[in-house]
């Protein structure tokens, strides 16, 4: 017979587990798309998606006072810096199996986002993923990537204006 | 326009906040530049959900057994430390018995050394230094 003391770890261990489940389910598909956008490849994506989740489990005392929102830029946070980990590791394959939609639901089509990613550099990349789609400002994304606000400006605005580059003959070509 | 303009920063806006009809971000383009920030935005948007809704990400499960196994491997190396500790102090108790036993041994003055001595002392050395690598190694590597 369980003593009490085993009910109440095997509760807190659910509890846990619920709570993680409630936190993955709230982040899981953002980071993923950002990783995905980033690396371009799906099997490194699902590799740093769980990578970033351990990690947060494993330390979890340095994540137990941060709120929702602070989380989340932690994750992101934790999600570039493995980007990055892999970049300079050497295993920086570029886009060997670009995640590529089959289809675009909107008339938006000749704006190659993919194509248009691939050709910018990983930072670019992220710094525009997560001003565009994930709506961080500046101070925000200084925390999720690690660097200087004023950095960030700057890099930010490099990125777009290479991105419009980019995009700009394929909206003429309409 | 430049982009410090905090008033035309495209990203001081969180995704799905309502958003007025005349926030187009046009004011922020760039010189010769023909696309507009918000269709950028759109286009980027349209993207991710696209990616989102082909590529699923891996299940919480697979990540709560990586993070199981990870805590039990990490457990192991902390309970292996103070054996290896251990292993690391009698590699080098070992050493200097294996010294001191040659030079207790052997003749005083090397040029005039025994060489049956000389030979058993680098023997015993070498066997003593040998056991100790193989323990230690068979230590770290279990499945080797």
């Amino acid at each position: 017979m369980p003593s009490s003391l085993d009910h109440a770890a095997s509760t807190a261990a659910v509890l846990s587990e619920l709570a993680f489940q409630r936190l993955y389910d709230a982040n899981a598909t953002n980071i993923h798309s950002y990783l995905l956008a980033v690396s371009a490849r799906r099997d490194v994506a699902d590799d740093l998606l769980q990578e970033t989740f351990c990690r947060l489990l494993l330390h979890p005392k340095s994540t137990a006072h941060l709120d929702a929102l602070e989380l989340r830029r932690y994750l992101f946070r934790i999600a570039t810096n493995l980007l990055r980990d892999r970049h300079r590791s050497g295993d920086t394959t570029p886009f060997a199996d670009p995640p590529e939609p089959a289809t675009h639901p909107t008339p938006d089509t000749t704006l190659d986002i993919a194509r248009m990613l691939s050709a910018l550099k990983p930072r670019e990349r992220e710094l525009l993923w997560l001003a565009y789609v994930e709506g961080m400002d500046h101070a925000e994304i200084s925390a999720a990537t690690g660097l200087n606000r004023l950095s960030v400006r700057t890099l930010l605005f490099r990125a777009r204006h290479k991105a419009k580059q980019f995009l700009t003959p394929a909206e003429g070509s309409r | 326009m430049t982009p410090t303009d905090p008033t035309t920063n495209p990203t001081t806006t969180k995704p799905g906040a309502p958003r007025l009809a005349s926030e187009t971000w046009v004011s922020t383009n760039l010189p010769g530049d023909h696309l507009p920030e918000n269709q950028l935005r759109r286009a980027l948007r349209t993207y991710a959900a696209t990616l989102a809704a082909e590529h699923t990400p891996p299940p919480a499960a697979a990540i709560l057994f990586r993070v199981e196994r990870r805590r039990r491997r990490l457990a192991i190396q902390r309970a292996e430390r103070p054996l290896l500790i251990m292993q690391t102090l009698s590699i080098v108790s070992a050493i200097f018995a294996a010294a001191w036993l040659a030079y207790r041994f052997a003749p005083h003055t090397l040029p005039t050394l025994n060489p049956t001595t000389l030979a058993l002392a680098v023997a015993c050395t070498t066997l003593v230094l040998a056991g100790c690598w193989a323990m230690l190694h068979a230590s770290r590597h279990p499945s080797a």
